[in-house]
């Protein structure tokens, strides 16, 4: 099944090929792209059943750390290069779709 | 550790008294309609009778969705989750506010997450867990609340990925 780049997406793939080797855990994406966890949870899920993404539970012992463990996600090397090749194809948000965005928190 | 927020509220939620009563109203409700759906209408009884058992299932999940003692769901693999509700997790036992709402909102997380295959709701849920630990008091009911909006299209999403895959896994074989 063919992914449909949405402005939503779209963040999303810009935040992880800033760096694609870096790890990202989702509040992190959330505060990166604007858009609420809520929203950015089922894309990030979509990416990886695509094969475009991979992710892990970080491995910490949460009483030690005082927080639960974090799921990290990273581009796979064949998903960075479909995700760079997909943004190039793509049309690029316009100024009042991520103004949108940004005030609703990408729950829209 | 803090203990868990539900440990921490009286016996006599109104919240819990008012499920529990639905509960036990809808056990009744559906005895009273089999009984008089056997009764009358012999020919077509199942057809009633389906609807109204998927009803009673339905009330009944609800209905156990804050009463404690009930599954515990959303302890994601690997999440290394402590035992509890997650409301601790969630600094609501902190003095954080009208943790009522907020207590309320998170038992309607656990029950969506019901409403997904068993690994993608504990999946979900134990990441939600991670995340609305991490954030502010202020941010966090609007997490929450775009968390529950997306809960539909998971459910639809998690389902239909379920479902191609036990097809391309073939039927079981007994034994």
């Amino acid at each position: 099944m063919a992914l449909r780049l949405t402005v939503q997406v779209q963040l999303i793939l810009q935040a992880l090929l800033r760096d694609p080797a870096k790890e990202m855990y989702g509040l992190e994406l959330s505060e990166e792209t604007g858009l609420q966890p809520g929203t950015a949870y089922p894309i990030l899920l979509r990416l990886e059943r695509e094969g475009w993404m991979a992710s892990r539970w970080e491995d910490i012992d949460p009483r030690a750390e005082k927080r639960p463990a974090r799921r990290y996600y990273r581009l796979t090397a064949g998903g960075a290069a479909q995700a760079s090749a997909a943004l190039a194809g793509a049309r690029r948000p316009k100024g009042t779709a991520l103004r949108r965005l940004a005030e609703g928190g990408g729950t829209a | 550790m803090t203990p868990d927020l539900d440990q921490l509220l009286p016996d006599t939620d109104p919240r819990k008294e008012r499920r529990k009563q639905r509960a036990r109203a809808g056990a009744f409700i559906t005895a009273v309609a089999m009984a008089a759906l056997v009764i009358f209408q012999p020919g077509w009884t199942w057809v009633p009778s389906a609807g109204v058992i998927a009803i009673s299932v339905i009330s009944v999940i609800a209905g156990r969705g804050g009463l404690p003692g009930g599954r515990a769901i959303g302890r994601g693999k690997g999440s290394g989750h402590g035992k509890g509700s997650g409301l601790s997790a969630l600094g609501l036992d902190g003095g954080d506010g009208p943790a009522g709402a907020a207590a309320h909102r998170w038992h309607l997380l656990v029950m969506a997450s019901r409403l997904m295959p068993r690994s993608a709701g504990g999946r979900w849920l134990a990441e939600a867990e991670s995340l609305l630990s991490e954030i502010t008091a202020a941010r966090r009911d609007a997490a929450i609340r775009s968390y529950l909006l997306s809960a539909p299209r998971l459910v639809v999403m998690t389902w239909a990925h379920e479902v191609l895959r036990r097809a391309r896994l073939g039927p079981r074989r007994p034994g």
